[in-house]
């Protein structure tokens, strides 16, 4: 498939690009001030450019979480217009399928006792402005399937990357991002606006992932049962 | 009270600060200059300065965002959305109770509800789709909640639709049309102007939660949207019920009958 990724800067993005570029053709992007190499410059305004960026684009992989960095107006300009812009243009080039990479951390202040799934309501912080701009780029991603303008699969990643420490409750390898995106890609049970949470079985798992499990069938070994 | 109103000088400001002049000190802010009737203090501001915001918010009790752009996309963003952030940021910096924000009603109700259903009501899960004055609108208010539920400042959301002027029902359109099927969610100016006094008056323990949504519209026969909460939680009463846009042409009884039979 012809992917774009975005934010491709990120450590996010780097980590998913190094999964995923065995197996598909990428398209890197970032806005200019990130971007240098192999990396396409763009400010994903409502201009053409947009347009031009996801020309011939099978499916867009969003770094929703973590994906920028800097002063909060900025991040909020990023997960908002510029959300909107890039969707527009998806939307509109034809692109089917948009998987926004997001955050279990968006439920973290919930206790680990309580079995968190697709169908809780994320909690955001005002104050993390992270978590905040995460929270931000769903509400906008999900209008867009709302309207039937392009199917989104939101993943919430577990936390920290390839955690291993006994408090890493939320962990998540890097492996199984890239099998979890790969599945995504692929998978014809989805509805318009999928939620879908991942992370690895490791002791005392916080965060269960049996919608994972159902509709990636190919990641049910990598999941806990 | 400590009155600060962003946007002011659009189509809804004037009726506001009517409404409440004389009864709050107001500071009135926009990026274009006031009317030349108006006589209060006046700050030149853009809604999405998150500074500037911040410092003009400072010893306010109310912050009353009116501030709109609708069809460009980088300045909807920055007014609609940014605007939101930016008050919401000065609430929490002065530690402000109260905050009155306004939009257009499909910021809640969008076309999957509208073109679906009746008795509409501002309790509804926001579904705004993907238009852009609706979108960016709707990310200002999450911004809203988001922060009311972390810090407790008490958000109130005014939903507006077609304005008309009370001389000759007329709106947006170019001739008022009377008589006619009507868009079922018009409120006059007098009476908009009024709901944002009640917003700001509205005594603490009449609100159920720290967020609240209110459609202002005056009672209509349609059913199509619900205002039974706005006249009973802000205690406004509309002067206006825009009749001519919903009764046909005057006409007499029937010959030889009573009018009540």
């Amino acid at each position: 498939m012809n992917l774009l990724i975005t934010s491709a800067t990120s450590v996010t993005a780097q980590l998913i690009a190094g999964e995923l570029s065995g197996t598909h053709s990428l398209r890197l992007t970032d806005l200019p001030e990130n971007a240098s190499g192999d990396i396409v410059p763009n400010e994903l305004g409502h201009e053409s450019e947009t347009d031009e960026l996801v020309a011939g684009i099978d499916a867009v992989i969003n770094i929703g979480y973590q994906g920028q960095s800097g002063l909060p107006a900025h991040l909020m300009d990023y997960s908002t217009r510029r959300m909107y812009n890039l969707l527009q243009a998806a939307a509109d080039a034809g692109v089917k399928r948009y998987i926004n990479i997001s955050t279990l951390r968006l439920y973290e202040d919930h206790e680990e006792n309580l079995v968190v799934t697709e169908k809780w309501r994320t909690d955001p912080s005002a104050e993390n402005v992270d978590l905040l701009n995460a929270h931000m780029a769903e509400y906008v991603c999900k209008e867009f399937a709302r309207d039937r303008l392009i199917q989104v699969v939101n993943l919430r990643l577990g936390w920290p990357f390839n955690g291993t420490g006994a408090d890493d409750t939320a962990a998540i390898s890097s492996e199984l991002i890239g099998a979890a995106i790969e599945a995504a890609l692929v998978s014809e049970e989805l509805i318009q606006w999928q939620d879908i949470h991942i992370q690895s079985p490791v002791a005392h798992q916080r965060f269960i992932t049996n919608t994972a499990a159902r509709i990636l069938p190919g990641l049910a070994g990598s999941l806990s049962s | 009270m400590k009155v600060l109103i962003l946007g002011g000088n659009g189509m809804l400001g004037p009726w506001a600060v009517k409404a409440m002049q004389g009864r709050h000190d107001i500071l009135l802010t926009d990026i274009n200059d006031p009317y030349p009737e108006y006589k209060g203090d006046f700050q030149k501001l853009s809604a999405d300065d998150i500074d500037g915001v911040v410092n003009a918010a400072k010893g306010m009790d109310v912050i009353v965002n009116l501030s709109v752009l609708r069809p460009h996309r980088q300045l909807a963003f920055d007014v609609n959305t940014m605007g939101n952030y930016a008050m919401m940021l000065a609430a929490r910096e002065h530690r402000i109770k109260r905050v009155i924000t306004t939009g257009p009603h499909f910021q809640m109700v969008g076309q999957q509800y509208e073109e679906w259903d009746h008795d509409l009501n501002p309790d509804m899960p926001p579904a705004p789709g993907t238009r852009l004055y609706a979108h960016t609108k709707a990310l200002g208010q999450e911004i809203c909640r988001v922060f009311s539920e972390r810090h407790g400042i008490q958000v109130l959301t005014l939903l507006y639709y077609n304005m008309k002027h009370t001389w000759n029902l007329g709106g947006p359109e170019a001739t008022p049309v009377y008589h006619d099927d009507m868009v079922p969610y018009s409120t006059a100016w007098q009476d908009c102007g009024t709901a944002v006094q009640a917003a700001v008056e509205v005594p603490e323990e009449r609100l159920a939660t720290k967020c609240e949504t209110f459609f202002v519209l005056p009672d209509l026969p349609h059913a199509k949207f619900n205002n039974e909460k706005t006249k009973r939680v802000l205690g406004w009463t509309p002067r206006y019920h825009v009749e001519a846009l919903w009764n046909k042409e005057h006409r007499n009884p029937p010959s030889g009958l009573h009018e009540a039979f």
